[in-house]
Order: C-alpha cells, then structure tokens, then sequence
C-alpha cells in the first residue's frame, strides 16, 4: 500500500481533470488494482470538515507519514508573506506546506502552478504565487528553497503541464510507489526525463512542413498545411513535453489540430507575459529571425538552414496534406 | 429553541476552497454564509494584456469548465472587434462545449454527487444496499463505469481542439483546426458508443427518444415502472433513493433563475453582436423571478463587493468593475467574509435580486413559451418545478436532463459540419471597443466582459455561475443563492451534517469545505462530527 495525500493550494484543478482522463492505468485501476491509498484528494474524497481534518493533520504533525505528497496549484503568498489569500481548513495553505513536504516520503509537484508559479504568476503575480522549488522563469529556489529535499532524499520531483498530462501523472505515481524511484533521472528543472527529453516538436505530423520551411496560410481551413512555428507562435521546436509522442485524450495533440504550442511544460510560460502582439505570433528579431530559435540553434545556423529548406522544398509542401 | 453555528472547512469536492457556516435553530438550518477562501487575480493579470490574452488566462480559471471559459472568451472578443464566424466554426465550438458538459454530467454524478449518497446515516433505510453497491466511491459498480467513461466524450474535444483541459482553439473569426473526413467518423463513433455504453445502457436503460418522450413528472414516474430495464437504471435508482431519504424536501433556494443560454445558432450568429446574442441562443437566456419570465440584458448585471475581501461597498456593472484585493484580516473587521464578489440582477420592477444559474435555471428557460424553432422548448423540469418545487432532487434531474438533450445536439452538429466550408475568417483588430460573451457550464451562467484601449485590455471581468451561486450577501443583505437554499435544511446529526454536503454538491460549486461546530448561544464549539463516510 502507498499512501497518496493531494492538495490543491492556488489552482484551477485542472491536473485533476486531466488525471481522472487517465485510461492505462485508470483513477479506478489505481486504487482497486495497483494499491495506492488516496487518503485525502480535495475532489474525490467524500469526507469535510473535521473529518477531512482528521485524516490529513496527523501528516502534518508528524504522527504519521505520508508515502507521496502530491501538490496542484501554486504556493499562495500574499497578502505581506502571510499567505491569507489562499486559507484551507483554517490556516494559510503555505503553513500546510510547511508542515507536510518535510515530512512526506517524496514530494511531486503536478502542473506548472506548482512547478514554477505558472500563470497565477504572471506579472504583477497578485497573489505572490510561488512553485514547490522553481520561480516562474526557471530560477531554482521557489517556496521551499533550494536545497530542500524530502524524507527520500529527493527534491520536489516536478511533472509540469498546464494541464500535466494523465499518463505522465499515473506513470510516475505508479513507479515511485512501485519502489522505483532510483530509476528516476531528473533534469534541470527537476522533470523525470523519461518524459521531457523529447521535444513537443517530436512526432508532430507537421514536422515535414518545418523540415522545409512551410507556413499555413491561416488558422481554420489553412491549417490542412504547414509547420505553426514560423508565424504562429509555435514552441514545439524548443519545448520539452512528449505531447506527440503520448497523446492527449488518446486522440490528438495541439499542434496536430492546429494549435500553436505555448510552451506550457516549460518555466517561462506564457512567454512574453502575453503582452501586446505576443498571443499566437512568432517573435521575431528584424523582421525575418525568431527570437526564440529551435533548441540547439543560433542565427546565422537559422538562416542558413532556413534559406536551404526554401530552396530545396517540394512542390508537394506547398500543398495541403490534412485533406478531407 | 436551541440554536448553535457550524463552521464547515473545507467543504470538499467543490472546485477551489470553500468554507460554509450555518446556525441550526431547532434542528433547521436557520441562516448561513458562504466563503471562498482562495484568490489568484487573474481580472488583475488581464488588465494592459494583448487582447486575446484571455483565450488562454480564463480556461486556465477553473479546469472543470476551461472549454466553456474558452467559448464565452471568445465571444467577448468576436463581440468587441465584430468578427465573421463562418458557421462550421460556430458547430465546432458547439461541439466543444456540449462535450465539456457530457464528460461533466457523468463525472459530477458518480465522483461528487454519487459519494454523499453511500453516507453510513442513510444505512437504515431499505435500498441502501443497493445504492452502496452501485455508487460507493471507487468500488461501486456504476461510480467505476461511469468515472471512467466520462473521458470519452472530451476525447471529441480533443479531435477539434487538440487536448482537454486547457486548449485555447477558438479564436476569434473561428476555430484554430479544419477537421478531416476521419477527425469526424471518429468523433461520431466516440459519441455513439459512449451514448450507448453510458447513457443508454447504464444511466437511462432506455433509448435517448424513449426518455426524451417525458414532458412531466407523471410521465416519469410510468417510465421508472415502464419495463424491468428502467426500473434498474442508475436513473430510477437515484429517484426512488432521493424521495426515499428526501433529497426532495430541501435544497429549494430563492426559486429565482438566470441563464445567460449557449448555443449559438451557426446561420444566425454569423456576425456576433451583444444586442443579437439572445435571439441566436439554441439553449435560451432568460430570467425567472417571483413566477415571471424577462429578457436577459447584461447591461442589468452588476457586482456588490461589500460583504467581499475588495476595496469599497456597493456595486458595479462589469464594464466598470474593479477587483483590489484586501487582506481577509482586515475585511473580516469590515464585515467581509469570502473571495467572491456578490453578482446581482436589476429585475424589472423588483430590482437588484441575486437569481440561481444552472440547470434548474438553463431547463426554466427552455420552458419559456414563444421559441423560435430552433429553438430548445421544453417543458419537462418547469414541470417538475411547478409540481414538487426546486430542491436536491429536482437539481440533480435538471443536469441529468441535459445529458440526452446535448448527446442529439452533437449529433447533428457532427452532421452539419460542411468539411470543405470555412472554419476562419480572419478579422480586423480595432484597438478599442467593449465585449460580451457568455456561455452555460455544466454548473451555469459564465460570462465574460471586456474592454480594449489601444490595442489591449483595458478591463476584463469574469463572473462564474460559482459565483453567482455561492456569492455572499450584498449591500442590502439580501444573502446568496446557495446561503438561501441552505436555509431549511434540517440536521438530523450535528455530528454529521451530510444534508449540508447535499445542498452544496447539488449546485456543483466550482469550490472545497471544513465543519466546526459551534453553540449559537455560548460560542463553543461543539464535538467534533464526521460527514460523508462516516
């Protein structure tokens, strides 16, 4: 049996959401086949109050331990550092934090509310909306510090998203409490690599239009051609998610369906704190380089590669591919 | 006459944090206040943002209903920069929202309505082993189907708009995807096969047109003895269960509605204005007061903030609306008690009342006389209202309802897509102009007003159907919704309120809540009470 406590500090329950989408292994399988003990979850627990009191406070006391600590949403600051803006069961959702992280066995952040802030944070971040480990903008340090790790001896292992993908959620559960969590390599932001090694950019079926430097005409009907990237806003060339290797829904990704990636696996989302001419336009730097080149690339290697691809594309990249 | 205060933190399974505190009076909820407990800003956020940041800020407010924030964030801007929406885009948004609401109907039963059905309080009466048996949490038989079959209708979603929660694909002049011939076979197949697996064979036992036949409360109660298959739905089985431990004596609130409808008709709604929106609507707008039928008009919206945590007292429409935050400690000194601003509606010749969205409110409007024929007319919750009055029970039955209504809905949307039609036309962006949109969550009226300056947002204001339901008193101290329909709720054990959990979860606040107890008289808190399993 593993023990499961989740809480939602400043958060949409999206992660929530997405995880009750989870298929192999299901919510349901989790519990009934796999073992895994929810001893308290905001949405599907059915005990209140008190009683919901009583089953989580004595992991705050240290009476009992926690296998995995789950956290959604941001870390709540405001108003002054008091944390009053986000009050659960009594007292400011921080001090919960406080008191559980240390105590718990691992500690996972879900989402990137609690993984950097995530949009909460936004400027002027009203809220003073923090992630477990990582400001947004990727700075390491967050509500609990740097140098924080739990009983295991791990730091926040961080499975970002907005949302986190179900199976990226059910998975790891479903390693650490399978004993295997030595199996887990984590990257610079704290993300299982298994997963954010790949980029969003891997497995689309509109790299071919990348390879060759096509845009679509428009949104809607133009979407039946072309790679996003170049004047749409596209991050999937420099985002780390396995968003098109594993599906979402079983059935599609963003930018399969046409949607520019925003990036949301990584700190700095939404890029460019949506400010004016940002929301689903490539930014470019005199016009023709984008600002923010494919992972790995500088200018001059951009505009050498770009300027070939343009050259040497097929007639048939010009076309539409995604036909009725 | 003894009374005395419970204080319930958190009220769990509501979307976000919420408290409720009620004074028992003789065993009878006698008054109670609502407190949201968590705030973010994201109004504050918006503000000197690129136009459409909203597309992608207010999905990301509640993840329970983001595609339906989507929808009416869309509208606001299609409204403010007078876009043309091709109506194949119009069917796909449509597409998306009513799958949003057909995965919610299912999961909000079995995962947070079904849960306090099981509470040991109830283990004395007769069916009990029955209903523990089907909807106990995790092992029950139909929570495990209905839980885990609730992930196939946003699947659809996901088809048109790349992933559900928290996709942005409708934007204004249309949609981001251009379906293909297989993006559409597939949806369909996803649909019918939930229909059957689900809603026919589990939740109706009946086919969709059966159920859709009953226009009263008399026809149903022949449908649940018509044949053994009825008889045994989950849906006969919530019935009998509700009226057996009488979730359909409480829960009645004002008995006043508002529904700001959804469903934009694609042919009419080509060029979305405010002023066009009601006589577009599909599912129509409406307001229900003291047994009267008005016009909804959002220019009659407004929001008091002075029972909450904000700068001031009184009221705003939301074109005006200010959101400045203030400690909670400091509010509580002025009387201020929770997060949520208190929406209210200028009724005419009532005046400024606070009205219930939902359900119950969406299916009075589809009573309403006079639709057009596109139009939902429908008489069958009206019905139900007239003859047993609002209550848990009728609540409940009004969000079911719907299941069947939007399951044809999307049917003939799939049907009409015209695959090489536009999805897109791309518009103009004025720099300034004001916007309007508003859709139906599962839970109710959600609208959207902005304001664009100089190619940004000036102002942008959200009020959610959480919101107007669960929003505190107002300047007049004219109390919530939900604080109303708590009141009359008997207590049959202080020690374990769940009739409390009940009224809550019957609104499906996107909110989560704690129980103390206290003596109305000394101020002490009373023992200690579980509510839910027991």
């Amino acid at each position: 049996m593993t023990s499961v406590l989740w809480f939602q500090g400043g958060a949409c329950s999206g992660n929530t959401m997405s995880f009750i989408n989870a298929a192999e292994p299901s919510v349901v399988d989790l519990i009934v086949d796999f073992g895994l003990e929810i001893v308290y979850h905001p949405t599907l627990s059915m005990e209140i109050g008190q009683a919901a009191q009583d089953i989580f406070t004595p992991y705050a006391t240290g009476e009992k331990e926690i296998d995995i600590f789950v956290y959604e949403g941001s870390v709540i600051e405001a108003p002054s550092g008091s944390g009053r803006f986000n009050m659960f069961a009594g007292r400011p959702m921080k001090d919960w934090v406080d008191d559980i992280a240390p105590k718990a066995g691992i500690v996972v952040a879900i989402g990137d509310c609690a993984t950097y802030g995530g949009l909460p944070a936004v400027p002027p971040n009203p809220s003073n909306s923090r992630g477990l480990q990582f400001d947004r903008g990727g700075k390491r340090g967050g509500y609990l510090g740097p140098d924080f790790v739990s009983k295991a001896g791990l730091p926040v292992v961080n499975i970002p998203g907005c949302p986190a993908h179900p199976d990226w959620i059910s998975q790891i559960i479903v390693a650490l409490a399978a004993g295997r969590a030595a199996d887990l390599a984590l990257d610079e932001f704290q993300r299982p690599k298994t997963f954010f090694t790949s980029f969003t950019q891997t497995g689309c079926t509109r790299v071919q239009f990348y390879t060759y430097k096509q845009d679509p005409p428009s949104f809607g009907e133009g979407m039946r051609t072309g790679c996003l990237f170049y004047e749409f806003g596209c991050r999937g060339p420099m985002t780390h998610s396995p968003c098109n290797r594993i599906l979402w829904n079983r059935q599609s990704s963003k930018t399969r369906a046409g949607h520019p990636c925003t990036g949301c696996t990584e700190p700095g989302f939404p890029f460019g704190d949506l400010e004016k001419g940002t929301v689903f336009k490539t930014q470019k730097v005199a016009g023709v380089i984008p600002k923010d080149e494919p992972a790995g690339m500088d200018s001059g290697s951009y505009m050498a590669l770009a300027g070939l691809s343009r050259a040497v594309a097929p007639k048939w990249s010009k076309e539409d591919m995604f036909v009725v | 006459m003894t009374t005395m205060e419970l204080n319930v933190s958190p009220l769990g399974q509501v979307e976000g944090d919420l408290d409720v505190r009620v004074q028992i009076t003789d065993g009878v909820v006698s008054d109670a206040w609502t407190e949201a407990a968590m705030f973010r800003g994201f109004e504050i956020i918006l503000k000197g943002k690129d136009p459409q940041a909203g597309l992608i800020m207010t999905p990301r407010i509640c993840g329970i209903c983001g595609g339906s924030h989507l929808y009416k964030a869309c509208y606001a801007l299609d409204t403010a920069w007078g876009t043309y929406v091709p109506p194949n885009a119009t069917r796909v948004r449509n597409i998306g929202q009513a799958c949003e609401t057909l995965q919610s109907i299912p999961r909000w039963f079995y995962a947070i309505m079904g849960p306090d059905l099981t509470a040991a309080q109830y283990s004395s009466f007769p069916s009990y082993e029955e209903v523990a048996r089907r909807f106990a949490p995790y092992v029950g038989t139909s929570y495990q189907t209905g839980v885990t079959l609730s992930q196939h209708p946003v699947e659809i979603y996901a088809i048109f708009g790349g992933q559900w929660p928290h996709s942005s694909f409708m934007i204004p002049g249309g949609v981001m995807s251009a379906p293909t011939l297989s993006d559409v076979t597939r949806s369909t197949s996803i649909l019918e096969n939930w229909g059957r697996q689900w809603l026919e064979g589990q939740w109706l036992g009946c086919s969709v047109d059966r159920w859709l036949e009953n226009k009263t409360w008399s026809d149903i109660q022949a449908w649940m003895t018509e044949n053994e298959s009825q008889a045994n739905s989950d849906l006969a089985v919530f019935i009998r269960w509700a009226q057996e431990i009488g979730l359909d004596t409480y829960g009645q609130g004002y008995g006043n509605f508002l529904a700001t409808g959804t469903f934009l008709n694609p042919d009419l709604y080509t060029n979305p204005t405010v002023d066009g929106r009601n006589a577009a609507l599909q599912s129509r707008s409406g307001i229900y007061a003291n047994g009267q039928y008005y016009d909804f008009d959002q220019m009659r919206v407004t929001e008091d903030v002075t029972h909450a945590y904000y700068e001031g007292t009184g009221s705003r429409h939301p074109w005006e609306g200010v959101t400045e935050p203030i400690d909670p400690a400091e509010g509580a000194k002025q009387g201020k008690y929770t997060w949520a601003k208190a929406p209210r509606y200028d009724v005419p010749d009532i005046g400024y009342v606070p009205l219930e969205v939902g359900p119950l409110a969406r299916q009075m409007m589809a009573a309403r006389p006079d639709a057009a024929d596109f139009q939902d007319s429908d008489p069958l919750i009206k019905n139900l209202i007239d003859e047993l009055g609002p209550s848990v029970m009728t609540r409940v039955l009004a969000r079911m309802h719907e299941a069947p209504k939007y399951f044809r809905n999307v049917q003939r949307w799939l049907k009409e897509l015209d695959l090489h039609g536009e999805f897109y036309v791309k518009p103009t962006e004025p720099s300034s102009g004001k916007g309007f949109g508003a859709t139906e969550a599962a839970r109710g009226a959600l609208c959207d007003w902005i304001v664009l300056e100089d190619g940004k947002i000036a102002n942008y204001q959200v009020i959610t159907p959480t919101g107007w339901n669960i929003g505190p008193r107002d300047a007049n101290d004219n109390i919530g919704p939900m604080e109303k329909s708590f009141i009359g709720t008997p207590i049959e054990n202080p020690d374990f309120p769940v009739e409390l959990g009940q009224v809550a979860h019957s609104f499906d606040s996107c909110l989560v809540c704690t129980v103390h107890a206290y003596d109305g008289k000394t101020g002490k808190q009373l023992s200690k009470f579980r509510m839910g399993g027991g």
